[in-house]
This record gives C-alpha cells, sequence and structure tokens, in this order.
C-alpha cells in the first residue's frame, strides 16, 4: 500500500507546486508589468505587496459562483476543471533532476503533446456552455490558434527528439550533461562528454535546434494564450474571451491553468533544449564545476531557476508586444513558422547521420 | 479480483455507459462532449493492454484533432440548422430507422460469433508467443519497433497513407481558396 501512498503525495505535492507557483506568478507578473509600464504595482498587502495575489484569492473564494440561465449547466461547471485538469496531468511525466520524476513513462513527450491538446476541448466547452456570443467567439479563436500552433511546435519538439532518439524526457535530460551514457559533441565537432555543463546543452549538441527553440517558444506562447497571441480574450473586442462568464472559483480555475500551462511549456522547453536539470557550468581541467553542482537538490535548484527564467521571457514579451491581428498569426504560423520548422527537422535528420 | 481486472471493469463500464448516453441522448453539444469520456476511456483500456503508443495516438488524433474539428463544424453552423437536427421523431419504431437498426443487428451478428468462436483461452498466437517467451513486458519500449516496421513491412501501406492525405490537403486547400476575379 506504501506505493498508493507515495503516488498520492507525489499528485499533491505537485498540485501544491502549481498552485503556489500561479500566486507567486500572478504577483510577479504584476511587478514586472509595473517595472516596465513605470508604475509601482501592489504595495499595500504584506511587505512589497507580496500578500497581494493571496488577498485575491481569498476574495475569489468567497465570491457567488454564478450560472447564467441560459447556460448549459453541466458543460459549464466542466470546463473549467477540464482545463486545469489537462494541463495539471501533463506534470506527470516531468523530469526533475536525476532519478526523481514522477512517472518515467517511456513516451513522455507525447503524452505531455496529447494531454495539452485536451485543453482545446475544455475551451470549446467552456465557450459553448457559457451561452455568450463573446465566449464562443474566443472559444473558437483559442481553439484555432491552438490547432494551428501544435504543427510548429510538433515540428521543432520532432528535431530534438530526432538528435535525441528518444521519448522519455529523461532520457533526454540525461543526455545533455556529465550524466550522459553516450558522446556528446558541442557543434557536432568536440567531444564534451566529460566536460557537460553548457556546452552540452542541445542547442549546442546541434546548432540548428536555436532556430527549432525559437519556433517552439513563439508556438507555447500562442498554445497557452498569452500575448502577443491573445486574441482569444482580446479584452478590447471580446470582454475577456472565453471565460467572460466565469466568477469565483471557476474563475480561480481558468487562471491556474493559464499559470500551469506557462510553467508546463515553459519546462518542457527547458527539458528539450536548454540542458533541463543540467548544471550551465563545465568542468574545466582540474575544477569540476559540473561534477559539484549536480544532484538531486542541484537539479531541481537548476530546472526551476531556467524554467522561471524562460517565464520572465513570456511576461516580458506580454508586456512589451501588442497583440497580433488573426491574419497576422495565421501568416507567422502557416508561412514562417511551419516551414522552418520542417526545415529543422530535415537538418536534424542529417546532422544525426553525418555528425553524431 | 486483482486489482487490473478491477480497472478493466471500470474502465470498461465507463466505455459503454458514455457510448450508449453518445447514441441516446438527444443533446447533441453533450453527445460530442460525451464521446470525449469514451474515447478516454478507450485509451485507458489500450493502456492495460501494454499498448500505451496506442493510447496516446488515440487521444492526439481523436481528442486532439477530430473531436475539436467537430465541435468546430457545430460552433460554425447556425442555431437554426441545429434545432432541426435535434427535433428528430421521437417515435421508437420508424420506416426511416429501417437501415440503420438492419445494419446494427447485422453487425452484432458478427459479432456475437466472433466471440463464440473464439475460445479465448488457447488461441493460437498467444500461445506461440507465450511459448517463445516472447511478450510484452510493461517496462518494453513499444516505439523503436513501431518505427522499424512502418519503415521496412509497412513501408508501401505508409506510402499509400501519406499520398492520401496529401490527396486531402490539396484538395481543402484547393477548395478554401478564393477563385481569381471575384473578390
Amino acid at each position: 500500500m506504501n506505493f498508493y501512498t507515495t503516488y498520492f503525495l507525489i499528485a499533491i505535492g505537485l498540485f501544491a507546486f502549481v498552485a503556489l507557483f500561479t500566486l507567486f506568478g500572478v504577483y510577479a507578473e504584476r511587478k514586472l508589468s509595473a517595472f516596465i509600464q513605470d508604475r509601482l504595482g501592489p504595495t499595500e498587502v504584506g511587505k512589497f505587496g507580496m500578500l497581494q495575489t493571496l488577498a485575491d484569492i481569498m476574495k475569489l473564494i468567497q465570491k457567488e459562483l454564478i450560472i447564467p440561465a441560459a447556460a448549459d449547466k453541466v458543460l459549464f461547471l466542466m470546463a473549467p476543471v477540464i482545463i486545469f485538469v489537462a494541463v495539471y496531468l501533463g506534470f506527470a511525466a516531468l523530469p526533475w533532476a536525476p532519478g526523481l520524476v514522477p512517472a518515467n513513462v517511456n513516451i513522455g513527450l507525447y503524452y505531455i503533446l496529447a494531454i495539452i491538446s485536451i485543453e482545446t476541448l475544455g475551451i470549446l466547452m467552456a465557450g459553448w456552455g457559457s451561452n455568450n456570443k463573446y465566449s464562443i467567439l474566443g472559444a473558437m479563436r483559442s481553439a484555432a490558434q491552438i490547432i494551428s500552433y501544435e504543427i510548429p511546435a510538433g515540428f521543432a519538439l520532432i528535431s530534438v527528439v530526432m538528435i535525441a532518439q528518444t521519448l522519455n524526457l529523461q532520457d533526454i535530460s540525461m543526455q545533455q550533461g556529465i550524466l550522459s551514457p553516450e558522446k556528446i559533441k558541442f557543434l557536432g565537432l568536440w567531444d564534451v562528454s566529460v566536460n557537460g555543463g553548457i556546452l552540452a546543452w542541445n542547442i549546442f549538441r546541434a546548432p540548428h535546434l536555436i532556430i527549432a527553440f525559437v519556433i517552439y517558444f513563439i508556438a507555447s506562447l500562442a498554445e497557452s494564450n498569452r500575448a502577443p497571441f491573445d486574441i482569444p480574450e482580446a479584452e478590447s473586442e471580446l470582454v475577456a474571451g472565453f471565460h467572460t462568464e466565469f466568477t469565483g472559483l471557476q474563475f480561480a480555475l481558468v487562471f491556474l491553468a493559464e499559470y500551469a500551462m506557462m510553467y508546463l511549456v515553459s519546462m518542457v522547453g527547458v527539458i528539450l533544449f536548454l540542458g533541463a536539470w543540467n548544471t550551465p557550468l563545465p568542468n574545466i581541467g582540474a575544477v569540476h564545476l559540473a561534477s559539484w553542482t549536480t544532484g538531486i537538490a542541484w537539479g531541481i535548484f537548476w530546472i526551476a531557476t531556467k524554467t522561471l527564467a524562460l517565464i520572465a521571457v513570456q511576461m516580458w514579451i506580454r508586456w512589451t508586444l501588442p497583440r497580433l491581428r488573426v491574419d497576422q498569426l495565421m501568416n507567422l504560423c502557416w508561412k514562417v513558422l511551419t516551414p522552418l520548422a520542417f526545415l529543422c527537422m530535415l537538418i536534424s535528420g542529417v546532422w544525426r547521420l553525418w555528425l553524431m | 479480483m486483482s486489482l487490473t481486472q478491477l480497472l478493466f471493469y471500470i474502465m470498461a463500464f465507463i466505455v459503454v455507459a458514455s457510448a450508449l448516453f453518445v447514441a441516446s441522448s438527444k443533446n447533441l453539444v453533450r453527445s460530442i462532449f460525451m464521446f470525449f469520456i469514451t474515447l478516454f476511456g478507450l485509451a485507458g483500456l489500450y493502456v492495460l493492454a501494454l499498448a500505451d503508443f496506442v493510447a496516446v495516438t488515440q487521444i492526439v488524433i481523436y481528442v486532439g484533432g477530430v473531436l475539436v474539428l467537430i465541435l468546430f463544424a457545430f460552433m460554425l453552423s447556425g442555431k437554426e440548422t441545429l434545432n432541426v437536427l435535434q427535433q428528430q421523431k421521437s417515435k421508437f419504431i420508424s420506416l426511416s430507422k429501417l437501415p440503420a437498426i438492419l445494419l446494427a443487428a447485422l453487425f452484432f451478428v458478427v459479432m456475437v460469433n466472433v466471440i463464440l468462436k473464439t475460445d479465448a483461452d488457447n488461441v493460437y498466437w498467444v500461445k506461440m508467443v507465450t511459448g517463445a517467451n516472447r511478450q510484452i513486458k510493461p517496462n518494453d519500449i513499444m516505439t523503436d519497433n513501431i518505427g522499424i516496421n512502418l519503415m521496412t513491412r509497412y513501408l508501401l501501406p505508409f506510402e499509400a497513407i501519406s499520398i492520401l492525405l496529401m490527396m486531402a490537403l490539396v484538395g481543402a486547400a484547393h477548395l478554401a481558396r478564393k477563385e481569381r476575379g471575384t473578390v
């Protein structure tokens, strides 16, 4: 039975982490946006306003649950749960450190891709269930956007998988540092299996993966419905898009899902391209920086730092760039990102055959 | 009863019950969303049969692709069309249902026949594999196997399907294109 207790504990721990991250993520986003727009952001609640989001969630929990009279009650109530659970399930397969992964699945990456696509269904459910024209327009836009951007994202990921030759996220992580079971070559030329560090990361193992990473990053912004790809919730046109009608806890769940999604896509990006839980410091001669900074605690530290840095970039982009129009959005996806992603995949194949 | 069996029965029940709901519900949108549960339950059954790749593919293609597209078509069509679709005659027996009943009955006969004729305890190929001790174990990696088979033994069907999909893509692009001069 111990076996099952551990499973439950891990699941609860992951949920607690997601909730905590959302609390501080919202705070960080507000402070960051305030900095970018030359404001102060939250200052009143707690030191530097740090308890602001805690107060916000208290308010949300106390709010009345309003179901619109014309809404489809079942779908309306189920939608936020499905949206959140879809993202939350994805966390099961993410590796945190050497030997520390909730579920070491052989097809981890594929599983995450599949689970994320369920979110679309939740969004459509929310849009239809609310019986509100803004909601349904937002849901349709969101679904169209997510489906389109899954293609370049998928091909960018395939180009990594072709280099790594496995779908297991833990194995992919292992290959990008000193613990690698196979030989790693920096830029395909210089054997860095003992040096490790930043030189062994996937984007430096095969430099065309830098392009793949940028493609994946742009597509991941679109998949988590964040600016500049936020036409699904465009405040100026659609009130709030698919979550217009949600109040209280349901709204909190949608919000939780958005931040969890940001963390999930960033972490997948870090695992595949930026060395996962491996240290950026290489071994140089007698100074074994990489060996000193590899371990379970270090692993968690590195992967969390890298992921949070990537999320900070996401927030920075959100408060810097204006929203894309729908035709610009589709042009970018189909005419720029998709062909580039195909090219990356092709180069990956050649790279794997001739240079590795 | 072991946990695996229990899980199998739970999932089988979910699949059958939700499929029945899909077929009988008057509310089309709800039956589409219920279909999602059917597909998810089926994916669970695949996992129990150690076909995890098939399970995930099922979710990617049916949930992420087909279901979303069905919903799309649904939401793009007007409310009136949908109302006509939903207000079907509720008579249980009618002439217009005859072909469907016939088809279902024939299919049922086939299925019953299959179940009666297979001797589940000693199927030839299962015996062969267990005899040679080559069963799939829970930790085996199946993707390599699938990839190699697709590229060697099943190359022709694979290519034929890709040409078919290509034709569908070209056709869709052609239909969606604006004709010159009519802008």
